[in-house]
């Protein structure tokens, strides 16, 4: 059995890499080996002048990844209640809206959302938000949506053993234990959304994305280098906040 | 029929000593309070640079909806049941499928030297190999996706090198902490034995993380494969084309259409992997 | 007057389930210090937890105070829980929260919403809660989060907890299984302590059948939902054990 899936897959390598790169790849034009060293070449060196007009797209970049999350926090409110079996009103109706819901965020990449709401709002970082929200929407429900079904229910025992209300059980029991967890997911959903913010622009949904995109076209490769450190520097940023507020909040 | 409820005298010593005690401890309260006004300080002036109309939020609904009752709807269906497509959709899953292989076996080798307990070198090879992994992981992959178009031409190539960069990074930081998560007993019993770093790390260590990278490798493969759906966009091959085209030309519903199918397909990935995860944990 | 009599109550876990009490009646005295004892699996756990109706009986009477518990609607029965006091074996604090938010969550069932959603106690509350944390011995350790304590200080806090609800009764689900011989017999002294000195009444169940003879004057014994002993603990003896736990001779 072992050995039989084992076939299969090196079967499945070999006729990808024949489809792929033998079939489809136009070997001519990539040439030979040094010639890819002197396409690789063009992306060495830094724009300095670039620098200054770069400040702007930057701050737009953290931003949209900032609000974006946000707004995903906000709106996937109703699909965490509707998501977790032990508090969802409805089950047989509620909790399979709520994963529809799930998967079909996390199933459509950032770019096509954003290319939805570039249609729906123009172009713009509003457009880029709206992406960054209905693309981070599905985990931070599905984790949250874990994190409550997961609860501890001894502090929800002692509560009602005192005469708490549904509410109090709420406040004291269960929201103690659910929120440090959710915010963590949220910071976590927070540091990867500033990567895909990054790359929005490319569809007009505001950021370094269109900067990256004009450097492309008119062929400033060290342009482009330079854009994509400035991401990094962006994106290190966020490794830093999030390694260190999330260590705050066990 | 419930009687008055008996009070209970309360004859806890009384003694009329008053005790000090402030919910607000000085100075962390402060400092927690000035952080949350601080965020929220940042989030008021990015809605106002940005030029955020929040009133437009809930009647974008409305607008959202009308966009797609009328104009996405229905799905050019005929369109995407043509064989020039079919095949761009198993080009794909092909592209995928050799992009993450490349990328998990390569990022086996992150994995082992970007561990801080068994890297070979934790002075040179840890420091390096942290870098490689961050960095892959940090360069989006449809930034990936462009610059290798850039450099070998379109086609089904630059997808795969873009795919598996992006695997090198999503699944070599993932490797590396789980490393960094085993038992270190059985790692220094090979070593004691005089094994060499290799011989450490497959006796040693690979056994331990064997059915946990299964994990890991699955999950990529979700990841990038919703990638490769996409990366076409730029000129990296597969459907991405299709869409990039259609959207061009504005044509919403056969654009309607290509959404469908991309979400078909992750769904049906989706499920292939529950699946091949549940025979994982099973066969543990 | 009794302040708790049980009469024939017999409880199920769920409808088709068996039956694990099997006719119970007995009655506690304002005074006693009283004990369930008997095998695992005899239903003592349950038999406390129908008591404030954590668990629901399927018939039988339970009277607290005169008052027919059976016959509370939801809302008259959480007023009447908040005048019952609970200690259980694993402690069942909210561990993220201060020792003396634990405390004063025992004031829960007389506060309203808004002052359980800002967590405003009142001063005559805050000074009890102070009051009673000195008497467990815990007022260094006030702010702490309640994860930080040992075992035997959370059952402190789960003590003064009980004990600021002001009850008419304590129940104790083996609130000492989970701690060391040493901290158990300090943890039931300092319940008998201030039972006494309150006057309220406590009903136990206790798996040590020697800490049972040594703070409590009064002994059921259960065996498979049965009750197999009723009686002062001076008239427990060795036959009396052995017909209680059937299998295990002590």
């Amino acid at each position: 059995m072992q050995f039989g899936i084992f076939a299969v897959l090196i079967g499945l390598v070999l006729w990808s890499v024949q489809a792929t790169v033998i079939d489809d790849t136009d070997w001519q034009r990539i040439g030979t080996l040094a010639d890819i060293g002197e396409s690789v070449a063009h992306f060495i060196g830094v724009d300095f002048a670039l620098i200054p007009s770069l400040l702007g797209p930057t701050i737009e970049t953290f931003m949209i990844a900032c609000i974006g999350t946000l707004l995903g926090l906000v709106f996937c409110v109703p699909m965490i209640w509707f998501g977790a079996l032990n508090v969802t009103p409805f089950k047989p109706v509620t909790y399979p809206i709520a994963r529809v819901a799930m998967t079909l965020s996390r199933s459509i990449h950032e770019i096509v959302w954003a290319l939805i709401f570039v249609s729906a709002v123009g172009l713009g970082a509003f457009a880029g938000i709206l992406a960054i929200a209905a693309r981070s929407l599905g985990f931070i429900a599905k984790m949250s949506a874990e994190a409550i079904e997961n609860i501890d229910h001894k502090p929800v025992e002692a509560i009602r053993a005192m005469g708490g209300s549904n509410l109090q059980v709420m406040i004291y029991a269960i929201l103690p234990q659910v929120l440090p967890v959710i915010l963590g997911i949220v910071i976590f959903e927070w540091e990867i959304n500033i990567r895909r913010s990054s790359v929005l622009g490319l569809v007009g949904a505001g950021g370094l994305g269109l900067v990256f995109f004009r450097q492309m076209n008119t062929f400033n490769y060290p342009g482009v280098t330079t854009v994509i450190i400035a991401i990094l520097m962006l994106i290190l940023i966020g490794e830093v906040v999030s390694h260190y507020s999330r260590k705050a909040l066990i | 029929m419930t009687m008055p409820e008996k009070a209970r005298p309360d004859t806890l010593r009384g003694d009329d000593v008053h005790r000090e005690w402030s919910r607000f401890k000085y100075p962390q309260t402060l400092i927690n309070y000035g952080v949350l006004f601080g965020i929220l300080l940042f989030f008021s002036y990015s809605i106002h640079y940005l030029n955020i109309p929040l009133e437009r939020i809930l009647g974008m609904f409305g607008r959202l909806g009308d966009v797609l009752a009328n104009r996405y709807y229905p799905p050019d269906l005929d369109y995407i049941a043509d064989t020039d497509y079919l095949d761009s959709v198993i080009e794909t899953v092909q592209m995928a499928y050799l992009g993450t292989l490349f990328g998990l076996t390569l990022a086996i080798f992150l994995g082992w030297f970007a561990a801080y307990n068994v890297s070979p070198s934790r002075k040179y090879i840890y420091p390096v190999a942290r870098l490689v992994a961050m960095g892959c992981r940090s360069v989006h992959e449809m930034i990936w996706a462009i610059l290798f178009v850039t450099i070998l031409g379109f086609g089904l190539l630059p997808g795969v090198l873009a795919l598996t960069m992006f695997s090198i990074g999503f699944a070599g930081k993932l490797f590396a902490e789980e490393v960094e998560s085993i038992d270190m007993g059985e790692v220094e019993a090979i070593r004691a034995m005089g094994g060499t770093n290799l011989q450490v790390f497959v006796f040693g260590v690979f056994p331990q993380v064997r059915v946990a990278f299964t994990g890991i490798a699955i999950y990529t493969w979700d990841v990038a494969f919703r990638a490769a759906t996409v990366v076409g966009f730029v000129g990296a091959g597969g459907m991405g084309w299709y869409l990039k085209r259609n959207i061009m030309q504005i044509e919403t519903e056969r654009t309607a259409a290509i959404l469908l199918s991309i979400v078909v397909l992750v769904v049906i990935s989706e499920l292939i992997s529950a699946w091949a995860r549940s025979r994982v944990s099973k066969a543990q | 007057m009794a302040i708790l009599e049980v009469e024939n109550l017999r409880a199920k876990y769920s409808a088709r389930g068996p039956e694990i009490l099997k006719g119970i009646s007995f009655e506690v005295e304002d005074n006693d210090f009283f004990a369930i004892i008997g095998p695992s699996g005899a239903g003592k756990s349950t038999l406390i937890r129908c008591i404030n109706r954590l668990i629901e009986p399927t018939s039988g009477d339970i009277r607290l105070d005169g008052t027919d518990m059976l016959s509370l609607d939801t809302r008259a029965l959480r007023r009447k829980r908040r005048h019952i006091g609970m200690i259980f074996q694993e402690f069942n604090l909210i561990n993220r929260m201060s020792v003396m938010d634990n405390v004063l969550s025992g004031r829960l069932g007389y506060v309203g919403a808004i002052r359980s959603i800002f967590r405003v106690f009142t001063n005559r509350d805050i000074q009890r809660a102070l009051e009673l944390l000195e008497r467990v011995g815990l007022q260094d350790h006030i702010d702490k989060r309640a994860d930080q304590l040992s075992g035997g200080q959370r059952q402190r806090v789960g003590i003064a907890r009980a004990l600021m609800q002001e009850p008419n009764l304590l129940l104790l689900d083996e609130p000492t299984s989970a701690l060391d011989p040493k901290i158990s017999r300090e943890v039931m002294e300092l319940i008998r302590t201030m039972a006494n000195e309150l006057k309220v009444p406590v009903l136990c169940n206790i798996h040590d059948v020697q800490l049972a003879k040594e703070f409590c004057n009064k002994i059921i014994g259960l065996q498979d939902g049965y009750k197999m002993f009723d009686g002062p603990t001076e008239t427990l003896d060795q036959s009396s054990l052995e017909e209680i736990y059937a299998m295990e001779v002590l």
